[in-house]
């Protein structure tokens, strides 16, 4: 027992170290202007002289990466709720429509309503998100706990490509307002500045929070809606609640950073062949893993068409579309 | 019984739509004008002759075409949620022409509609080698869908990385039928050759309905004719792509509205789907185009609006 905890310790301890890494690197990496590790370090708690790398550092760079942290651990963490309450290794936050339903709502909010700001568009972004799961679920029958596992596949893709052209349709329509829909759509965190970090950490640290605290009523779900009833668990209040913290979860990030896709299908099997099926342990480890990778695809992106950058969403669509076809070879539906 | 009521009846619509596909637009034209204005010299010829001609015919050709490819792909394998668009048959074409026209961007567009071939030709031999020969109807539909969005996000990183190759692919690659003209349509010509090849088809696609081995036995042969359907439903969904994009939906839900108006029988089947498609895209490109002028939106993005739900009643109805 204590030498499975240790290994659990040293392995978030490694994580963790990798993801300080990885922070570091894309804090002063890939910049027009020169920034030396010094800088970068110095930077981060005061600004000793007006050195442009350290404001570069200080105001792009840092609240950069912290949103990235944020988002990958969000979105990491939504995707380990959504295969425990649907029981279905192919369910996350981008394959089941809520990504997509998100966007929709936030370009009909800020196309048509654009005075809302900053915090319409959020809430715009939860309830959009929150209608297509709800209509997924239902169209997918997941509800009654079936194992028709393609089926809510299915319907989440169907959901997403109605979405998908009716924000296509109010983007083109709605001319003026498209250029910031569009570059919101491709999903980079070339915008992320100290305003959106702001607007964001409280719902993600209470996210977060909710989802650490889920945890071991996620194992009980894991022995089946029989069992876990017998074990005196409320299945619907287990799902309506798991489901509120997938859309602030899903929500928060998508509407501070856009859709990014593919985290929340990729970490939690990731987590999973690391640490094993223990939601106590694996949800931090998926955290951590999700968010080195948004970090690390996100320093990808400044890096691969230097000087131009690369939408983050692009980069994790082409590592996760393989990924999803694997997973979908692998079960026998 | 069926087909002698809802033939005339799907004509007569395909001629309003005509009518109607020529009539309206940006600059909308009263009908007796409009029969004028095909005469040289007329004040509404450049509009009617250069742009909503060419652009009707290829908008009824390129529905047809691929409503005939789901027809035919829907027959072969038996599976009511098969269509090129679903199992990402079109979104492999859509990214080799991309991929062509990023790389080679000096190359002849003229190539375009056998490269697009090559690229759905790749895209259908990997659903196979994915799938393998028996697979359930949702696990082929989802190995389908995941392929197709691999493809679809492959487009985005290219037109990402490479944006000043991409105009002119952009240009070919909406759903859309927008500054299609005549050149474009010489372009989709020598395919219409698949068609009745595709009609010829029919009968033996009614056969292999009652099962292989009453196939076999009735002297068919069940695999070989599956290999030649499919390639020539993978040619049509080629051309069709290489011209106007991924059109998504329209190869689902065209041969099943069909089947409802006039049965399964192909012999029927076959030619009434393709006016159903050809109805279907000319009334998606006419709402595209005046739901909002002067703005135009993509077709593809009208046939997703429509098809989304109806795929999705068709999954709920799917044991």
């Amino acid at each position: 027992m204590i030498p499975m905890r240790l290994a659990f310790f040293a392995q978030c301890t490694v994580l963790l170290l990798a993801l300080f890494a990885c922070s570091l690197v894309s804090l002063i990496s890939w910049s027009a202007i020169p920034i030396s590790a010094m800088d970068a370090v110095q930077a981060l708690y005061n600004m000793n002289n007006d050195s442009i790398a350290q404001h570069i550092v200080h105001d792009l760079r840092l609240p950069r990466v912290l949103i990235g942290i944020m988002v990958g651990a969000n979105l990491a963490a939504a995707g380990v709720i959504m295969q425990a309450l649907t029981q279905n290794p192919l369910a996350s936050p981008s394959v089941l429509g809520i990504n997509a339903g998100a966007a929709l709502g936030m370009a009909l909010v800020s196309t048509i309503a654009p005075w809302f700001g900053l915090l319409g568009t959020s809430f715009a972004a939860i309830i959009g998100g929150g209608t297509a799961w709800a209509l997924v679920m239902l169209l997918g029958s997941a509800w009654r706990g079936g194992n028709e596992h393609g089926r809510l596949v299915l319907a989440g893709v169907a959901i997403s490509a109605l979405c998908a052209a009716l924000t296509k349709a109010v983007i083109i329509m709605e001319e003026d307002q498209a250029s910031g829909v569009l570059t919101w759509l491709a999903g980079s965190l070339s915008d992320a500045r100290w305003q959106t970090f702001d607007a964001f950490w409280p719902f993600c640290v209470a996210g977060l929070l909710g989802a650490i605290l889920m945890a071991p009523t996620l194992n009980l779900l894991q022995l089946g809606d029989d069992n876990a009833r017998n074990l005196g668990v409320s299945l619907m209040w287990i799902k309506l609640g798991g489901s509120f913290l997938v859309l602030l979860l899903v929500g928060s990030a998508i509407s501070s950073v856009g859709a990014i896709g593919f985290v929340g299908l990729l970490i939690p099997h990731m987590a999973r062949i690391l640490i094993g099926q223990d939601h106590r342990k694996f949800l931090p480890v998926a955290m951590l893993l999700g968010a080195c990778l948004v970090v690390l695809s996100d320093t990808l992106s400044r890096a691969i068409i230097y000087p131009a950058e690369t939408p983050a969403g692009a980069i994790l669509a082409l590592i996760g579309a393989p990924f999803f076809i694997y997973l979908v070879r692998k079960r026998t539906l | 019984m069926m087909a002698s009521r809802s033939l005339p009846f799907l004509l007569f619509v395909l001629l309003g739509l005509l009518v109607a596909n020529l009539m309206f637009g940006a600059v909308s034209i009263p009908f007796n004008q409009m029969l004028e204005g095909f005469q040289s010299g007329n004040e509404h010829y450049f509009t009617l002759h250069e742009y909503r001609l060419p652009r009707t015919i290829l908008a009824m050709l390129v529905g047809a075409m691929m409503a005939l490819a789901g027809a035919l792909v829907q027959g072969v394998i038996r599976n009511p949620l098969a269509s090129p668009d679903v199992l990402g048959v079109s979104h492999g074409a859509g990214l080799a022409a991309v991929i062509y026209m990023t790389f080679f961007p000096t190359a002849d567009v003229r190539w375009l509609p056998e490269v697009a071939l090559i690229g759905s030709f790749i895209a259908a031999i990997t659903l196979w080698w994915l799938c393998g020969q028996h697979s359930s109807t949702i696990k082929l539909a989802i190995t389908g869908v995941a392929l197709a969005a691999l493809y679809a996000s492959s487009v985005d990183f290219l037109m990402l990385v490479k944006p000043l190759e991409i105009n002119n692919a952009l240009l070919w690659l909406t759903g859309s039928l927008w500054g299609r003209g005549w050149s474009q349509l010489s372009m989709l010509l020598p395919w219409l050759l698949l068609v009745p090849a595709a009609l010829g088809l029919a009968k033996p696609l009614n056969l292999i309905h009652l099962g292989d081995d009453s196939a076999i036995s009735l002297g068919i042969k069940a695999n070989k004719l599956r290999l030649v359907a499919l390639a020539v439903a993978v040619g049509l969904t080629a051309s069709c792509v290489a011209i106007c994009g991924p059109i998504g939906f329209l190869g689902l839900v065209a041969p099943h509205l069909t089947r409802k108006l006039v049965g399964g029988r192909h012999q029927i089947l076959l030619p009434s789907t393709m006016l159903v498609g050809a109805v279907l895209l000319l009334l998606a490109d006419l709402v595209a185009r005046t739901i909002d002028p002067p703005i135009e939106l993509p077709a593809g993005i009208m046939t997703a609006i429509i098809g989304a739900p109806y795929f999705l009643w068709l999954l709920l109805r799917t044991k």
